[in-house]
């Protein structure tokens, strides 16, 4: 009983963490703009992050490495700076993005500038990783994000036209003559790259590190990929949904979560939309955990200084400078009034752009059995690992091109 | 029926693995370069981000008898002058030397402390001056 139930939260938090303010403002700009056309990309990204997860997990479980150790080690000096520089400077745009995120969602909840909430979330998010454990912080803003399955309900409680929601599936391209085709393809590298963040992949080895899996572990972990990550993509596709039901038809445009947000209360009325509330603070807020952390280990371990949640902050001094830094960077960011949808809309392109640098890395060492002893990769890992290594080369080599044209999109 | 090996097998089985041949070829730009060093608790030391090696009289025609010898592990600001060329003041070098090393394999275990080294003044810098001074720095997360 209690093996099935550990299986279950495992599950139901990698539910819950799957989405982040990315997921939720990209689903819905798209929803409400292309319909439903853009489905595909969402299963293609799952797909993808769930091959790369399940690889990373494996290897930090197998080595006892983190990526960014490996990244030093395989590709030198040199290179390892360059694609740490990248690599951190997004995981910095990613991080205002989420406590932007949290604001935005308190702002719903309590009408206060989202100006105010900003240095508040940001302090809360730091007070969390300062003090909480690993475990009961990852499964507390996990459970509490399974909130946002409110969406799937609210597809139904909308009675749409099944038949008209499904065709728009299979309508190649974008059918609203209003948007160009450069502006199809941006918005599917924006959901690629909202689905695939790099700092998923940093987090996922890294946590496997912090809660020392070792390869017996290996079972579960890929349990939560296969099962959770695939359940959070249906969410995001009911998001995209909501959106296309309720939004698309009258022509609203999506600036904030008060967009996202309102098909829920035109399904569900006020307590749906309390529940969603709620779910938005716990996915931006979990978001902000992973991403703050994340540029902790990036740094540690390219430098390799001490780091984890699991030692006292005082073991772990650098790392912790570096987590409290980014934070106030972040703050700072959005206190200059940059809008943060807009920050979230360049945060994931600019994700798809650097999606190669952490991807390519894991793949060569997953097939290095010095590192990996027997559990290297299979073939049917490998095969799906290249393609998705190819699909991701194309999307960041055709991200910023795209967005020149459209104009970010506009 | 119960079977039993000659005692001679048995002793084959209980020999110890053959000593390690003397002069074990190490390639340090593969091996040594940019690994994780590990102190002898196992706690992050840091990354070797270059090495010292002995000077050799005539760099032009080198000696095979007389090799240049490995004699510490270098960090801190000569990161930088390894990737963008230079070479730091004599002051900066931060060495942990090569007689510390315990093991080698896909990290680099010291038989020493970290806090014991010079190296990690960094870490304990800051640690002292900012992390440990802030309240609930010096406690176990909960």
């Amino acid at each position: 009983m209690k093996g099935i139930l550990a299986v279950a939260l495992g599950v139901l938090t990698a539910i819950g963490g799957f989405l982040d303010i990315g997921d939720l403002v990209v689903n819905s700009v798209v929803g409400s703009r292309f319909g439903l056309t853009l489905v595909w990309v969402v299963v293609v990204g799952v797909i993808g992050i769930c091959v790369f997860a399940q690889m990373s997990g494996r290897v930090a479980a197998a080595s006892g490495r983190a990526t960014f150790e490996i990244i030093r080690e395989r590709l030198g000096a040199r290179m390892a700076l360059a694609n740490l520089g990248a690599s951190f400077l997004i995981n910095l745009l990613t991080l205002t993005a989420e406590i932007g995120g949290i604001a935005l969602a308190l702002q719903l909840a309590t009408s206060i500038e989202p100006t105010l909430w900003m240095p508040v979330a940001a302090f809360a998010v730091w007070l969390v990783i300062w003090r909480v454990k690993f475990s009961i912080m990852e499964n507390v803003t996990g459970l509490l994000g399974l909130t946002l399955v409110m969406f799937a309900v609210a597809v139904f409680l909308l009675h749409p036209n099944w038949l008209d929601l499904g065709a728009q599936i299979l309508q190649q391209p974008s059918p609203h003559s209003a948007e160009s085709p450069a502006t199809y393809w941006y918005y599917a590298v924006a959901l690629f790259g909202a689905a695939m963040t790099p700092y998923e992949v940093f987090f996922f080895s890294s946590g496997a590190i912090e809660e020392k899996w070792k390869p017996k572990d290996l079972a579960q972990s890929r349990l939560n990929v296969l099962v959770g990550f695939p359940l959070g993509g249906v969410l995001s596709i009911a998001i995209a949904a909501c959106a296309t039901i309720v939004l698309l038809p009258k022509g609203i445009a999506v600036d904030s979560l008060y967009e996202t947000a309102l098909p829920i209360a035109q399904a569900a009325g006020k307590i749906g939309l309390i529940v969603v509330i709620l779910g938005f603070v716990a996915a931006t807020f979990g978001a902000a955990l992973e991403v703050t952390l994340s540029s902790g280990y990036t740094l540690a371990q390219f430098f390799g200084w001490p780091w984890g949640k699991y030692r006292k902050p005082a073991q772990a001094a650098r790392f912790h400078l570096v987590m409290i830094v980014s934070l106030i960077v972040g703050v700072g960011i959005l206190m200059t009034g940059v809008d943060p949808v807009e920050v979230t809309e360049v945060s994931v392109v600019f994700s798809s752009i650097a999606l190669p640098l952490t991807y390519l890395p894991i793949l060569i060492v997953a097939n290095d059995p010095r590192y990996m002893g027997k559990l290297v990769n299979g073939r049917v890992t490998n095969f799906f690992g290249l393609v998705f290594l190819a699909i991701i080369l194309v999307a960041s080599i055709a991200a910023i091109p795209l967005m020149i044209i459209t104009g970010a999109g506009s | 029926m119960t079977r039993h090996r000659t005692p001679r097998r048995r002793r084959l089985d209980e020999l110890a693995p053959p000593p390690r041949i003397a002069a074990q070829e190490l390639d340090a730009q593969l091996d040594l370069l940019d690994r994780q060093v590990l102190d002898r608790d196992r706690v992050q030391t840091t990354t070797v981000d270059d090495i010292e090696l002995t000077d050799v009289a005539d760099p032009a025609n080198p000696d095979p008898a007389r090799p240049p010898e490995l004699t510490a592990l270098l960090t801190g600001p000569v990161l930088g002058t390894r990737i963008f060329g230079g070479r730091p003041p004599e002051s900066r070098f931060e060495r942990i030397p090569w007689t510390d090393v315990s093991e080698m394999g896909t990290v680099i275990r010291l038989g020493v402390a970290a806090d014991s080294l010079d190296a990690t003044w960094a870490e304990r810098w800051v640690r002292d001056r900012i992390i440990a001074r802030i309240p609930g720095g010096t406690h176990d997360p909960q």
